[in-house]
């Protein structure tokens, strides 16, 4: 029940054995190197599509959706390592890419004329794409976190 | 402005000791909030910073800078119960921030400091029982302490957590 465990964590708090490790401290410190300024957010939405993939084993694809773009990305597990295969729509245009972003490391992907993109064997945890479109605000998506 | 204010308002400028003293404002909270869901520390470190990533994106879109706390707090919270379903992804659960829990309040610092002093004055087993599972120990070690079955442990923290919002209620009530 929440009232209940807001108070054990107000007593956990208190008592002060059990303190932040200082790697997860560090680690939102770092966060901040991910902020994007005046970025445009795309959150996840429903579709059909990512209903219908929706199987006994979770969700696999997720539709991100901001004004003026859509990302598609679908996730798979490659031996603890995950794979992302996606689709931006519209395409990005002459000089548009994706950033994947992930706390350990960003890499810059190239998208296709048809607004395709992939990358492959990243760590698990939180993830965030962030679309680069010539001329206009960049576009991030909101952080997702992916498990193994 | 409040100094919260000034801190989310200078990280959303741009200036990364403002977010690092955010950070070390209010990070115990988040850390104790996703830890008293049973959490273990991989899973609870996450939850963490699953919740400074949502306080990121929404940096500048924060209504009540005061009430900041207590939105990291109910948002480490969603986050942990969503790595608890065991999903293969966790998408946030809403496009807007939340609405931070009222209950969320008992993680201020002066909350805390009552609370810990009712705890001295509750009967036992409750004042045992509750610096057993404040300190991290297990339902076989509190069972062992007090000297009851480890079945009862659960029921007995329940109403030893009810004696002591009765407490903390009755005194907000005091002028």
């Amino acid at each position: 029940m929440t009232l209940d465990e807001y108070l054990l964590a107000a007593l956990r708090l208190g008592a002060g054995h059990d303190s932040v490790p200082d790697h997860v401290a560090a680690a939102a410190k770092e966060a901040y190197a991910l902020r994007v300024p005046d970025a445009e957010i795309a959150y996840p939405v429903a579709c059909d599509a990512t209903r219908a993939v929706r199987g006994d084993d979770g969700q696999r694809l997720v539709r991100f959706a901001a004004p003026g773009l859509t990302v598609d990305v679908e996730v798979s597990v490659d031996d603890g390592l995950i794979d992302l295969a996606g689709q931006v729509t519209p395409p990005l245009g002459l000089g548009g890419h994706v950033d994947v972003r992930t706390m350990q490391l960003t890499l810059r992907r190239e998208v296709a004329p048809d607004g395709h993109f992939t990358a492959t064997g990243l760590p698990p945890g939180w993830f965030s794409l962030k679309c680069h479109r010539p001329g206009e605000a960049p576009v991030v998506t909101a952080w997702i976190r992916i498990r193994a | 402005m409040t100094d919260v204010a000034l801190l989310l308002q200078a990280a959303a400028d741009g200036d990364e000791s403002a977010w690092s003293k955010l950070v070390a404002m209010y990070g115990p909270r988040m850390w104790a909030a996703a830890r008293a869901l049973g959490l273990g520390e991989s899973d609870a470190a996450d939850a963490v910073q699953g919740a400074w990533l949502r306080l990121l994106e929404n940096l500048g879109r924060i209504r009540n800078p005061s009430g900041v706390g207590a939105w990291l707090a109910t948002t480490t919270r969603r986050e942990a119960l969503l790595i608890l379903r065991k999903g293969p992804m966790t998408l946030p659960a809403s496009e807007a921030p939340c609405e931070p829990d009222p209950e969320a309040a008992f993680l201020e610092a002066d909350s805390v400091r009552r609370l810990w002093q009712f705890v001295t004055q509750l009967p036992e087993p409750c004042r045992t029982l509750l610096q057993l599972v404040a300190t991290a120990a297990g339902t076989q070690q509190a069972a062992v302490r007090l000297g009851v079955p480890r079945g009862s442990v659960g029921p007995t923290r329940a109403r030893c957590l009810q004696k002591l919002r009765t407490m903390f209620s009755l005194e907000e009530k005091v002028p």
